[in-house]
């Protein structure tokens, strides 16, 4: 099971109600997936800047974590905003250096500290629990943007915390995220060969694979869409995927279409999702919506 | 006339009120707000005429014997399925596995269908308008599937008695298919069947997909056919 959904605006509006869209499609999907939901949204910023957020550490370390983490992260760059809500730090600074390099100062703060998501327009929020609980915590209703996706899970593998919940960031490539619904039948031999290269996995859950192989790819020469269409062939088992970073949103499905996944464009948006109820929530007006097919990738940009 | 509307009422109450409506003899049933939720109107065994204002979850119509469905916008995976007689109608697109294993009657899609249209067709009639994906037809029985527009890979894949007509571009036949040239009656078959359920579609020319026989019986010697198709 698992509910994926996503909103992009093609009219060109960078302040669009994505957190609002998105929200009202996971809700009508949350039957899909109770254990955990999550959102990636995509956003304007200040030039310069790269927003972080950051999941904490457990209970009692969050307020002591938090004090450390703002005072290392301004020893890299500029620090405008700093706030803590639930386990969250979120923070924005003015970095222009190495991502990775930001990374491994701030997660070297202290243990369990892990940057879910990182960068120039991207924000994941992400917990256990229903969309309507993550919007009543972090009030993503209101957050507006250009496109986003979010997540509904039901847990079959792996544990049920916020780590493992989705979207995923892909760690050390800012705003490249991921929600995914399936099973990816050869994420060992693919964490093992990511592994040996010094990547760094935070989770046993199959669906962190596919942000690192695309942000792989993409380090390699293909663009966006080539890493999408190229994930047809290197990634087996059963998937329907959608992945955004700043400029680019898209999907791709496995090749026997094991997994559903429908979408919807007219002028003014795209709209996708596991199930049509989702975009009924989500959206108004007059709609033509198509089934995608067996290895379809589609692909809109920004 | 009965009317039903779907708002603030679960699955088992709409389908319920269907049924009770059926029972007290309403030949004409429309329900609205129909917000593409899942197995609604299946198992209705009447001749009645049921009308969907909306889109359709998956399973809509399944396991039907005699009832006229109509869904105005598209349904998800697994329309009609198992159905036994009546006919149902989509104005959209629908989901995988549309009209599988259905026995009898007539399934209209006049967008798309996705992958998996009609396997393992027993008897029938399915009629695409638009498109559809891979293994159409696999390992259909009995019945006949037309699509008017493209079909994907895999098509008409290990079939037994099915006949399909294609009538644009086919993406690769499924094992075991072979084209041929359809009959003057299939023909007029096909002008009339276009004509009673999609008058305004116009194909000049449709394609015959029929299974070659080869995989029917194991012989020692075709043992290079049967690696390919297992």
């Amino acid at each position: 099971m698992c509910g994926i959904a996503g909103y992009f605006d093609k009219t060109g509006n960078d302040s669009a109600a994505i957190g609002a869209v998105v929200l009202k499609m996971l809700e009508a999907l949350g039957a899909r997936g109770p254990d955990s939901a999550g959102v990636a949204l995509y956003g304007g910023r200040a030039k310069g800047e790269m927003v972080l957020r950051i999941k904490v550490g457990e209970n009692g370390s969050v307020a002591k974590n938090a004090t450390r983490l703002v005072a290392e992260a301004r020893k890299l760059g500029k620090v405008s905003k700093s706030a803590t809500t639930a386990e969250y730090l979120r923070l924005a600074l003015k970095y222009q250096g190495d991502p990775k390099e930001l990374e491994r100062r701030l997660e070297s703060v202290a243990a369990g500290v892990e940057i879910v998501s990182m960068g120039r327009r991207l924000e994941i929020v992400k917990q256990v629990g229903s969309p309507q609980n993550l919007d009543a915590t972090y009030g993503i209703a209101k957050l507006t943007g250009t496109h986003g996706i979010g997540h509904t899970r039901l847990c079959t593998e792996s544990k049920v915390d916020l780590s493992h919940s989705q979207p995923f960031w892909a760690h050390g490539c800012p705003d490249l995220a991921v929600v995914h619904n399936g099973h990816i039948t050869n994420y060992h031999k693919l964490r093992r060969l990511y592994e040996q290269r010094g990547h760094k996995f935070y989770t046993e859950n199959d669906s962190e694979v596919i942000g690192m192989y695309l942000a792989d790819q993409m380090a390699r020469g293909l663009n966006f869409r080539q890493a999408l269409e190229a994930s047809l062939k290197d990634l087996d088992g059963s998937f329907s995927y959608l992945a955004a970073d700043g400029e680019h949103f898209g999907f791709a499905k496995d090749v026997f279409a094991f997994k559903p996944l429908l979408f919807t464009e007219t002028d003014k948006f795209v709209a996708v999702a596991t199930e049509e109820v989702a975009l009924h929530a989500g959206l108004t007006g007059d709609y033509h919506v198509r089934e995608a097919q067996a290895g379809e990738v589609r692909v809109w940009e920004r | 006339m009965g009317a039903i509307n779907c708002d603030g009422r679960t699955i088992r109450e709409i389908n319920s009120e269907i049924k009770r409506l059926v029972a007290d003899g309403e030949k004409n049933i429309v329900v609205k707000n129909t917000a593409a939720r899942h197995n609604l109107g299946v198992a209705i065994v009447k001749p009645v005429k049921l009308r969907f204002e909306g889109s359709v979850g998956y399973y809509c119509a399944g396991m039907i014997d005699g009832p006229t469905v109509e869904v105005t916008g598209s349904a998800g995976w697994g329309l009609a399925e198992s159905m036994l007689n009546g006919t149902v109608i989509v104005r959209g697109s629908a989901g995988n596995a549309a009209a599988a294993t259905i026995r009898g009657g007539t399934v209209v899609i006049h967008g798309d269908a996705a992958a998996r249209l009609a396997v393992a067709l027993k008897g029938g009639l399915v009629l695409v308008g638009g498109n559809c994906g891979y293994m159409a037809g696999f390992m259909a029985q009995k019945g006949t599937l037309i699509v008017c527009g493209d079909v994907g890979a895999a098509f008409g894949d290990s079939m037994y008695e099915a006949v399909c007509f294609v009538g644009g571009k086919i993406g690769e036949l499924g094992n075991d298919a072979v084209i041929e040239k359809p009959t003057e009656q299939e023909e007029a078959f096909l002008r009339d069947t276009l004509k009673s359920h999609m008058p305004k579609k116009t194909v000049l020319k449709f394609k015959k997909v029929v299974a070659g026989r080869k995989l029917w019986n194991f012989s020692k010697q075709e043992r290079a056919v049967w690696k390919e198709a297992l």
